[in-house]
């Protein structure tokens, strides 16, 4: 499924109106005016970015529960956790930092990956999910706040940081972390309105 | 891929949301809203008051600029001594201690990045208004490049977030969040915002025709 041979498309960053042609394998197509990607051919199948949004869903528990890193310092140890961190900052009086933090690193990638679920599973059975359009326009808002690939570099370079003061070493969710920024990649790669496509 | 004839902007309209095109019906008339017939979503030819939205981000990140690099970010605590990082303070050590890329890292994501976007945008703005025919398509790929990075620029927040989680061991070391860091989160968003309330669509927009009334009309 795929767009109509000669339907519009319109680009998205100057607004110029274009006849859509069938795209080349692993090609992509570009605003003839302002030089923007307009569709790249080669799309995930909607079975595809639901087995890649379940495989992010399992990152992301892994990523919220388990340690992102630990350090020891003569004898005392300390863990962290993504929530633990955040909570935190939060009793540390930075709450609007802890807010920030929430948002862009624990809820934005949990809608990202909670609203594709929710419907990408009908989707695949070829239903839409109550709601379709507020979930799709959510999507994108998800997407402009999630900023986990960000958050683990950010991991990174605390470990980096840290590693002359004591011994730090990295833990399971940072591992979790690296997976679902791939992962988010991959997922995003496809975009979102082609799962317009798809209904009926 | 072909242009649709001279046609071209204005008369369609792209949903932002599902991709589909529509006519565009409300002509001039600010005082109709269009909505997407197939998701719902509301359709623009550019976004409403996006000049507007865009200085009042871009000032006030210029602003809250000063603080965020003047007050420090993070303090820290040793059995020795009790020490306050500024954002360059913090920078200039990773370089003292021959942490070259690690310096040159978060120089990029906390300096030049959150600077870039303010000028970009105060560039991409003023043009607009002021120089609309100057270089398009560079203009067009500057606001790109800026709306890929812009977020690379939270880097400094969740580093200090994360170091004053992990380093807490009272007296003999810790670390705690200073007062710049809410200056700076806020440059952050405010720079973010300031890019998504700008419209490119307007780079493209031909300038309107010079007001040139009928000789006399004026005076009169």
């Amino acid at each position: 499924m795929g767009r109509v041979e000669g339907s519009l498309v319109v680009c998205g960053q100057c607004g110029l109106a274009h006849r859509w042609q069938p795209l080349l394998e692993a090609s992509q197509a570009r605003c003839t005016r302002c030089d923007a990607v307009l569709a790249r051919a080669h799309r995930l199948s909607i079975e595809g970015i639901l087995a890649l949004t379940l495989a992010a869903a399992a990152a992301y528990l892994v990523a919220i529960s388990s340690p992102l890193m630990s350090l020891s310092l003569r004898g005392g140890a300390e863990t962290a956790t993504l929530p633990q961190a955040i909570s935190i900052a939060w009793q540390n009086d930075q709450q609007l930092i802890a807010i920030l933090a929430g948002i862009t690193a624990l809820l934005a990638p949990a809608a990202f990956i909670g609203l594709r679920l929710y419907v990408l599973i009908p989707l695949a059975a070829g239903n839409k999910a109550p709601g379709f359009a507020w979930c799709v326009r959510a999507l994108h808002q998800a997407a402009r706040w999630n900023m986990v690939e960000v958050f683990t570099v950010g991991v990174l370079l605390s470990l980096v940081r840290l590693a002359g003061l004591a011994d730090t070493s990295p833990e399971p969710g940072l591992f979790a972390l690296g997976a679902m920024t791939a992962l988010f990649a991959a997922i995003e790669s496809a975009g979102l309105k082609h799962l317009w496509w798809h209904v009926q | 891929m072909s242009t649709e004839g001279d046609e071209g902007t204005g008369v369609y309209l792209g949903c932002e949301s599902c991709g589909l095109v529509s006519h565009d019906v409300t002509g001039d008339d600010p005082t109709l809203v269009q909505h997407c017939s197939r998701c719902g979503h509301v359709l623009h030819a550019t976004k409403p008051f996006s000049l507007q939205r865009t200085w009042a981000c871009i000032v006030a990140a210029a602003v809250l600029y000063v603080p965020a690099n003047t007050l420090p970010v993070m303090e820290t605590t040793s059995a020795l001594q009790h020490d306050e990082h500024t954002l360059l303070g913090g920078i200039h050590e990773l370089w003292l201690d021959g942490s070259w890329g690690l310096a040159i890292i978060v120089f990029i994501a906390s300096i030049a990045v959150p600077v870039l976007k303010i000028a970009v945008l105060a560039l991409l703005a003023w043009t607009v208004r002021f120089n609309p025919d100057w270089r398009r398509l560079e203009r067009a790929r500057l606001y790109r490049l800026i709306e890929t990075v812009g977020h690379w620029s939270m880097l400094d927040v969740y580093v200090v977030v994360l170091l004053a989680a992990t380093v807490r061991f009272g007296p003999l070391a810790s670390v705690s969040t200073g007062a710049g860091l809410l200056s700076f989160a806020a440059v952050v968003v405010l720079t973010l915002l300031a890019t998504w309330s700008f419209d490119p669509r307007l780079i493209w927009r031909d300038p309107p025709a010079p007001p040139n009334p009928p000789d006399g009309r004026r005076l009169a």
